[in-house]
């Protein structure tokens, strides 16, 4: 007899009772592989991997309780119904009742994904933490062409667009944002929102195209719950700006593509109109039948904004609002580009530039209409360019490339400019997410970007590779993160002057006891200096291992994977230091 | 009946004769039972066959009502009665479900109508204290693996790399391609649709048949002995059987006779086993081969037979003197075998740090083990999703730029992916969606 076997009329347990294969689970929804697949991603729930797998190797699995929560949701029933109704249009048609089909699909039955929001994120911090994937899709599909093939609506391609300014619209207004990389994939950002650490990613938006081995209905469905989600967030964020949401934009900019810069138009506009509002008149904004009156006005306020100065209004309008409280790091990132005016060119990335430079408190201009000041503006400090030499020169503003700007933005400093100009190849740029001390290797443009940080601080650091016995050392390593190294080396010295004197102290009052006076004290006191080093060492050493005696079992081992994996890195970064020192020896003979 | 047909044909009047009158006759019989009855009832107007009923009094509908309104008593026992309380936990729970139609109408719009009127959308995560409570009646979304949604790339595949990580990462891509090709070179050759050479024509194949059936069952029996030889047999049996063969066979004699002497001394059992067939087969193999050999085998052979007739054979009796000798020699055993044990276990107590140190040597290799499976399955589950189809999980290749394609401009940079791809990898890497198959339609 099999192993497996289980007479009839026993019930089943473990893995077996557990999961149930994807066919299984069809049958038991009633419901086709499309509707199931929709509803599954709709619904948050995946496939599993069981330890045992019954059916074999070759099926997907889910867990039995995904499968009964999925047979309680009311959408089902709502796709079914859509579904019938879908029949009857199409017998409509088939039988050339063209009124009828009309008829029937204006009263076509919709459903709402709201509600599965809320079950899915049941407070904003969870939604917040899980906005990686969402953003990332929601800019992709807001580049992409419309395709007929692939069921890609223009409206839909609008409403992503759409979407994305205003998370960058807010992103760029809140000051969030802290990390920019870009890679050859696209544009990698860091945002900070509410303690929360939130990723996407951009394309380039050069030829991004519809490709063979990519299921776009998968990722249509996915856009679709995005983009609702999205929605809700920018809700809320707009509201914790005192902003009224769907945004109303100046018609005119929108036209010319600069929905950007309407959308920051129009929440320094609003928050501007908000914070005068209950002054004027309290029970103004709350009656509903006003509402119009007060987007009348919004609109006004609007185009009574001298469109020359943007960012001097954004200023004001930020001194204002003292309700936001803002932690160091924003405030370092409000005023990175305070003082400075930026003129974009036609081929750097304009939207890209557009977030980066307004987020980090900087006033941002471009060629074409709509622009809020034009090209021969005397006060503009900085023009981007990414050609190989520029037209007409301006002698009173410098000229950069992009890259300049993204990593002022990474090091948090004004970089000095003359490697970043016209013509020249600029410095690599780093990735602002590695973390080099970690990493143990520090390139060697970090490193002069560490230096000028050093200084902007006004502070000396020690030059390179002195420190290096103190990186090895993990007490020291903590010490460096609490004070400056500087003072660390000073404290070191004084502990080392501390021991030898304490030594010193014992030897003599072992000497006194002794009663023997010939002994030559300072040539004791020079070997010591050298002994009491090691002496150190070993108790540090001590100190470490003590804890790990008092660990328990399982944190001891992750201790000493990690240790393992120091150990690993470290090998890495050898292998990269031996490398360079090879390509150092051959580029001079070559 | 049978009269009319005899009635004459001829003429117009015989004619006349044979056709009936019945309808009319018919007719004739109704109109005189209408006027006996009281006139026609198709042609009376309808007001004279009914009338509307306008008195008030409802007996029938009563009656009618009164049946539907009846209730069995089986009925009525169910109907909730209310003078009795409900038992409290037995109440159905309104509040929750109220709750819920409250957030749907809360968020009465959904967004993607929303986009041409601007509709007015409700604030999900209004009252956020209540959320983790309310809602979410399974803790349904965690996230099924540790890999974040969006993986930060090496540095070397920034645009404008530094030299030394760019290298790294060249050498990664390198390596995965690499992979592909040795794992294309170095894996099992597939199986040919064609096969090169000549038909077979209808004759030889049917020779073929018979020769493999004939030899067939001798075949076996020598397979299972000389099990080397054996599996070039089955490829060609009749070839090789051949006395004009080469040296294939020679081999085939070397292995025989000696396989045949081993089961002679190890048992009686096996010579039984190694039935005539296969004495016929060595007979055959020694008269093709050396003649010396051949004798010597031959001698074997009836050694063989020998041994199979010596197998009962009568039990000596045992005397009183051997018995308490043997009593003896086992008391003598069981003693020597006490002592050496116990000089065993002095020689232990004396080597016991040994022991303890190799004690202490396992559990630190055990320990060992399982810390690097334990980092294994780590950096594992970091890299690799979880099996969930027919398909592994493909790793996209890594997008870095080769050496003569860094300008170090954003504006040339070669546009080498999209991002739609890297997503849907994403997804299935994070074991949401199930790998399937690279082939779609073109």
């Amino acid at each position: 007899m099999p192993k497996h076997y289980r007479p009839t009329g026993k019930k089943k347990e473990g893995n077996a009772a557990r999961y149930m294969t994807r066919s299984q689970a069809l049958k038991h929804l009633q419901v086709n592989l499309n509707l199931f697949r929709r509803l599954c991603i709709v619904k948050g729930i995946f496939p599993r991997e069981p330890k045992k797998k019954i059916k074999g190797n070759h099926h997907t699995y889910y867990h039995v309780k995904d499968i009964a929560f999925l047979m309680h949701e009311p959408l089902l029933e709502k796709f079914r119904e859509i579904k019938t109704y879908q029949k009857k249009v199409k017998k409509a048609k088939a039988k050339k009742n063209e009124e009828l089909a009309r008829l029937l699909l204006t009263r076509q039955p919709t459903y709402k994904l709201d509600r599965l929001i809320r079950e899915r994120y049941p407070t904003f911090i969870d939604a917040l933490r899980d906005l990686d994937d969402c953003l990332t899709m929601v800019h992709l599909f807001a580049v992409l062409p419309a395709s007929d093939r692939e069921n890609l609506e223009v409206k839909r391609v609008h409403n992503c667009r759409r979407l994305t300014h205003e998370w960058q619209a807010y992103i760029s207004r809140s000051h969030a944002l802290r990390k920019v990389f870009v890679s050859v994939k696209g544009i990698y950002y860091q945002a900070e929102i509410e303690g929360q650490k939130i990723t996407w990613l951009t394309p380039h938006a050069i030829q991004q195209v519809f490709t063979n081995d990519v299921d776009f209905g998968v990722l249509l469905t996915f856009l679709e719950f995005y983009e609702t989600l999205l929605a809700f967030i920018n809700f809320k964020l707009y509201h914790s700006l005192n902003v009224k949401y769907p945004p109303i934009l100046d018609s005119r900019l929108e036209a010319l593509a600069a929905d950007l810069y309407a959308l920051s138009r129009y929440i320094d506009a609003s928050s501007r109109g908000m914070a005068v509002e209950p002054k004027v008149d309290a029970s103004f904004s709350s009656q509903s039948n006003d509402r119009e009156e007060s987007e009348l006005r919004l609109a006004q306020l609007q185009h009574q904004l001298p469109s020359s100065e943007p960012g001097a209004l954004m200023h004001l309008v930020a001194d204002n609002n003292k309700e936001v409280e803002e932690d160091e790091e924003t405030r370092v990132c409000k005023s990175l580009f305070k003082d400075l005016k930026f003129f974009l060119s036609r081929e750097v990335p304009r939207e890209s530039l557009q977030l980066v430079i307004t987020a980090f408190g900087g006033m941002v201009s471009w060629e074409g209409e709509g622009a809020p000041f034009k090209e021969d503006d005397e006060s503009i400090t900085h023009h981007i360019i990414d050609k190989p030499s520029a037209g007409h020169l301006y002698l009173s503003r410098v000229y950069v490339q992009p890259q300049w700007i993204y990593d002022c933005v990474n090091a948090r400093i004004i970089l000095p400019t003359e490697k970043y100009l016209v013509g020249r190849i600029p410095p690599p740029h780093l990735s602002p997410f590695v973390d080099n001390e970690a990493e143990g290797y520090v390139p060697d443009y970090a490193e002069t970007i560490k230096r000028l940080q050093a200084a902007a601080r006004n502070e000396v650091l020690p030059l390179p590779g002195v420190g290096k016995e103190d990186l090895e050392d993990p007490q020291n390593l903590l010490y460096a993160g609490v004070m400056s190294r500087a003072e660390e080396a000073e404290a070191a010295k004084n502990k080392k002057k501390m021991a030898a004197q304490e030594k010193q102290y014992h030897e003599e009052l072992k000497m006194e006891i002794n009663g023997s006076k010939d002994v030559v004290a300072p040539v004791l006191a020079e070997g010591e200096g050298e002994e009491s080093v090691p002496d150190a060492m070993q108790i540090a050493q001590e100190d470490a291992d003590m804890p790990k005696v008092l660990m328990s079992r399982k944190k001891r081992k992750l201790y000493d994977a990690m240790k393992i994996s120091q150990s690993r890195k470290r090998s890495g970064v050898e292998i990269i230091e031996q490398r360079k020192k090879r390509l150092n020896d051959t580029q001079p003979s070559s | 009946m049978g009269k009319r047909s005899k009635t004459s044909r001829k003429g117009k009047k015989a004619w006349r004769a044979n056709i009936s009158s019945e309808d009319i006759e018919d007719f004739f019989e109704k109109t005189t039972r209408d006027a006996l009855s009281g006139g026609n009832l198709s042609a009376a107007p309808s007001e004279d066959l009914f009338h509307v009923d306008k008195s008030h009094d409802l007996p029938v509908k009563r009656k009618i009502e009164k049946h539907r309104e009846r209730v069995l008593r089986v009925d009525s026992i169910l109907k909730k009665n209310p003078f009795v309380q409900l038992v409290p936990s037995s109440k159905p729970k309104l509040k929750k479900s109220k709750k819920t139609i409250v957030i749907e109408d809360k968020a009465p719009k959904q967004v993607q109508k929303s986009v041409g009127d601007d509709s007015v959308m409700a604030d999900l995560w209004g009252d956020d204290s209540k959320g983790e409570h309310e809602s979410n009646p399974r803790k349904i979304f965690k996230n099924p693996s540790i890999i974040p949604a969006v993986e930060i790339e090496h540095p070397g595949c920034s645009y404008n790399p530094t030299t030394e990580s760019h290298q790294d990462m060249l050498a990664e891509a390198v390596a995965q391609e690499m992979q592909k090709v040795y794992k294309t070179e170095l894996g099992p050759a597939p199986v040919p649709l064609t096969i090169e050479g000549d038909t077979l024509s209808e004759d030889e194949r049917y020779f073929l048949d018979v020769d493999n059936f004939s030899e067939g069952e001798d075949n076996e029996n020598v397979e299972n002995e000389v099990s080397e030889a054996g599996i070039k047999l089955k490829e060609n049996p009749f070839v090789q059987l051949k006395p004009s063969s080469n040296t294939n066979l020679k081999k085939i004699e070397d292995k025989t006779p000696r396989q045949a002497q081993k089961s002679v001394g190890d048992d009686s059992v096996m010579v039984d086993l190694l039935g005539d067939d296969i004495k016929e087969d060595l007979k055959y193999f020694l008269e093709v081969g050396n003649v010396g050999e051949g004798e010597d085998n031959k001698d074997v052979k009836i050694e063989v037979s020998e041994a199979g007739n010596n197998v009962s054979r009568k039990t000596k009796r045992v005397t009183r003197v051997e018995l308490n000798k043997r009593c003896r020699q086992k008391a003598l055993r069981k003693k020597e075998t006490k002592e050496k044990a116990k000089e065993k276990i002095l020689n232990e107590i004396d080597s016991l740090p040994n022991i303890l140190e190799e004690i202490a040597k396992e559990d630190e290799d055990k320990q060992n083990k399982h810390l690097r499976r334990v980092i294994a399955k780590q950096e594992v589950l970091k890299i690799r999703p979880p099996r969930l189809g027919k398909y592994k999980f493909e790793a996209p290749p890594v997008q870095v730029l080769l050496t003569e394609e860094m300008t170090g401009s954003l504006r040339k940079l070669k546009a080498c992916c999209t991002l739609a791809r890297d997503r849907f990898k994403s997804l299935e890497k994070r074991g949401i969606l199930v790998p399937s198959k690279q082939i779609r339609r073109f």
